[in-house]
């Protein structure tokens, strides 16, 4: 007796528990029941890579979800794309993304289209790109760089990562904008040039104001913004320099989610990187290297991502 | 001075529990990092960075530069053991390393390899100490021109690393940089040989073809072997460990290495493997018996070792001096620098002397734990050349195929792990080398890149009117012709004498 009991309450909680499963709604309400995987594109110890960490590390605060990052590095993030395409649109598996894997896809003429692939539901860093000189040179101030680059007639060497890159594309927006020409010289990453900046091998550097915090040699010449930044209060943007229509150059840093995940669970997602872009340890780690901090959420976020993808698509000409 | 006075605080530093936990956790782990296929000395510094989050910044350094210290020693016990080098630039130790363990002596190889390693990091980081700055001045010259001229250095080595046996050995080069040219063109973004397959985009991973190369393909060519052994099982005799004296022979290979491996490792983006071919050619040429290289000469192992050893100190005085990385494992310090707020860059050793010099006294008795963690381990790590091929074999194969899945996560790299293997075991039935073929694979893109980028800059008499791409260029001509020189001129001797000359 006591065990058909126990047998009818056992098939009664199964049956609950597999209809409760059946509906979206209730599923999304105990969101998440397991592990959280977090796909990075960049390598460990990258700087992707230790943004995510960093802020999965402030998510533990606010929920008791487990994160499990890992990293699918290739192809500029599009391995990790294809990987987070392959998977179930549930909310379990997370990617971190950047405005560079938008011009990647579009210089690689990749069948990718982010804005039918993914939904973008998180944006949280704007860094606005910027044109870095070195200080012990004759060519420190923007003025400096456009007269240098009209004395040598286009052979003025701009240093940078890959051809094609987003800082490339803002190098050639800035040099059109700015009527300029020079001449763009990739290295296998931004480093690389920075090194070759200092050993005065070009005229400038094209990257994020961050990049020069402890290096003395490396002043900024300007900024792609509108005002300037209260942690770089003596450089000058572009647009009181009178370099017009290159203040939306930056590079945005967020999350995205398969395309068709559940209202419910980007709700869930909302409601926690919310949390975490308010946190004081997230505000001390980014805002001084010149980042907005901003929490964009999923529409607003899409259609920056649609703007970009058609930006590149004309610039490069694809 | 102010410098000896900040080393010795920065030794005070380490005066305390958790610096040296760090220290020891770190060598332990990097000898493991360093012996496993798969796991580079960069991979083995990433994997521990989620871990330091919690520490202080000084001991998150310290841990980290001991891993960097003792993974670039641990990639010499799988090669000089097995025939699998454990970092790409291990590769070169197992040119001498593993036909000493053939020939029974796996003491001496491995004895070797642990001394040169531990005298070859501390010399690159006494060169680190005390000539940091001026050293990263220069580095930052460095000309895209400069850089071509060094990887032309390098692939001139094949010539002598052939030896009678050399245009195979070109061959083999040849194919490694074909290799190179899959993927997306690094300076103009063009696609080259992907057939619009993503995973190809960044061509063939370095470490899985290392792998097939040489660990999988030993594995077909023993299994081949097997059979006709009808599963005997080579007897294992008492080997023999080198003696102070045996070491002291090699003071001036080890010595001359160490000091080519600072320089070389300073170049940002060379590295350690380089300098590891290069040392091993200059140890080879300066000689007096060359042709006992590849047979199973401790000086190879020593120069190998030496070099890619002290390639760690180089590598970290473009990292504190200037905060930019010189290699793929300073670019994931910097980053783990960066989560404490502590930006690297000139202004470090003023603002943070503490940083600075306790890392510096770190990595001086890291090397000293290493040494006597290998001492200790070496009885142990032998003990894997008595282990039964039947054992042995499908190990090594499942060591290669975790190695290879570890790098990206990725099955791409199993398979094109396994077809390296094949393709390696079809080269070396026919005689061809296949270390000349990583050579390539390590240069190519070096070579091409900064080739074009150099172009771009200042046209093609870039190379010719730098002095020190000159110079370079020079020796790498001189490097690649007189091997051939000699080598024409002994056949020519031998037919005179009346005698056959070898095939």
């Amino acid at each position: 007796m006591k065990k058909t009991l126990l047998f009818v309450l056992l098939v009664a909680a199964l049956s609950v528990s597999l209809f409760a499963n059946g509906k979206g709604e209730s599923q999304a309400a105990n969101f998440p029941t397991k592990p959280i995987h977090v796909i990075v594109y960049t390598g460990p110890g990258g700087a992707g890579d230790i943004l995510t960490r960093k802020a999965m590390d402030i998510a533990a605060k606010y929920t008791k979800a487990t994160f499990v990052v890992e990293n699918k590095p290739g192809a500029g993030g599009i391995v990790t794309m294809e990987y987070v395409k392959s998977v179930p649109a549930d909310g379990y598996t997370l990617m971190y993304v950047t405005k560079s894997n938008i011009s990647k896809l579009v210089s690689t003429s990749s069948a990718i289209n982010p804005t039918k692939e993914f939904d973008w539901i998180s944006m949280m860093q704007i860094d606005p790109e910027c044109v870095i000189t070195n200080n012990k040179t004759n060519v420190v101030t923007w003025a400096q760089v456009v007269a240098d680059a009209k004395a040598k007639n286009g052979k003025q060497l701009w240093l940078g990562p890959a051809a094609g890159g987003l800082d490339n594309v803002t190098a050639m927006r800035i040099w059109k904008a700015a009527g300029i020409k020079a001449t763009w010289v990739p290295f296998a990453s931004g480093g690389k040039a920075k090194a070759a900046l200092l050993g005065k091998q070009g005229a400038t550097y094209t990257g994020n104001p961050g990049e020069i915090i402890g290096k003395p040699d490396f002043s900024i010449a300007a900024v792609c913004l509108d005002k300037r930044l209260p942690q770089f209060p003596d450089v000058p943007t572009f647009k009181e320099l009178g370099v017009k229509g290159v203040s939306g150059e930056i590079i945005w840093r967020g999350f995205a989610v398969k395309k068709g995940t559940p209202d419910s669970v980007i709700a869930w997602y909302n409601d926690l990187f919310e949390k975490i872009s308010k946190d004081p340890d997230w505000i001390k780690a980014y805002a001084p290297k010149g980042n907005q901090l901003v929490h964009y959420t999923k529409d607003k976020f899409n259609k920056m991502v649609a703007d970009d993808y058609a930006g590149y698509k004309m610039t490069l000409g694809k | 001075m102010d410098l000896l006075s900040n080393l010795v605080t920065g030794f005070g530093y380490l005066a305390g529990f958790q610096p040296v936990v760090a220290i020891v956790v770190g060598v332990i782990l990097g000898i493991l990092a360093g012996a496993m296929p798969g796991l580079s000395p960069s991979m083995g510094v990433a994997l521990l960075v989620p871990f330091t989050y919690k520490l202080s910044p000084q001991i998150s350094l310290i841990l980290l530069g001991s891993i960097y210290i003792a993974a670039n020693y641990g990639g010499s016990i799988t090669a000089v053991t097995i025939n699998t080098p454990g970092t790409p630039s291990a590769v070169v130790t197992s040119f001498d390393g593993y036909p000493l363990t053939r020939k029974g002596k796996a003491g001496v190889g491995l004895g070797t390899s642990l001394v040169a390693s531990t005298v070859g990091g501390i010399i690159g980081t006494i060169i680190l100490i005390f000539f940091s700055v001026p050293l990263a001045r220069l580095a930052v010259k460095l000309h895209p021109a400069e850089y071509f001229a060094l990887a032309i250095f390098g692939l001139a080595t094949v010539a002598s690393l052939g030896g009678k046996n050399w245009a195979k050995a070109f061959l083999a080069a040849m194919l490694g940089l074909l290799i190179n040219t899959i993927g997306i063109d690094p300076i103009s973004g063009v696609q080259r040989f992907t057939f619009g397959n993503y995973k190809l985009f960044d061509g063939f991973a370095l470490v899985p073809a290392l792998i097939g190369l040489f660990a999988l393909s030993e594995v077909f060519t023993r299994l081949e072997e097997y059979k006709l052994e009808k599963g005997v099982e080579s007897t294992f005799e008492k080997t023999q460990w080198p003696k102070f004296i045996d070491y002291w022979k090699l003071k001036l290979t080890i010595l001359r290495s160490s000091v080519i491996g600072t320089l070389i490792g300073i170049f940002p983006g060379a590295g350690a493997t380089i300098a590891a071919f290069l040392s091993y050619d200059v140890a080879k040429k300066s000689s007096k018996h060359p042709e006992t290289f590849g047979t199973g000469n401790p000086e190879g192992v020593a120069a190998a070792e030496a070099a890619n050893s002290s390639s760690v100190g180089g590598a970290l005085v473009p990292l504190l001096a200037l905060g930019i990385p010189g290699s793929a494992t300073t670019a994931v310090l910097i980053g783990a620098l960066m989560i404490h707020d502590v930006n690297p860059g000139p202004l470090l050793f003023v603002e943070r002397p503490d940083i600075v010099y306790s890392l510096f006294a770190a990595l001086l008795v890291a090397n000293f734990v290493m040494l006597g963690l290998g001492l200790f381990g070496s009885r142990l790590w032998i003990k894997v050349t008595v282990i039964p091929k039947k054992v042995l074999l499908p190990s090594i194969l499942a060591i290669s195929i975790v190695g290879s899945f570890a790098v990206h996560y990725s099955f791409f790299d199993v398979a094109s792990c396994i077809g390296f293997g094949f393709a390696g075991w079809l080269l070396k039935k026919y005689g061809f080398p296949v270390a000349p073929i990583v050579l390539g694979m390590v240069l190519g893109k070096l070579a091409e890149t900064n080739f074009r980028r150099a172009v771009i800059m200042g046209g093609y008499k870039v190379f010719f009117t730098r002095p020190a791409s000159v110079i370079l260029l020079l020796l790498a001509v001189a490097s690649f012709a007189v091997p051939l020189i000699q080598t024409h001129n002994a056949n020519k001797k031998e037919k005179e004498a009346g005698g056959t000359p070898e095939k």
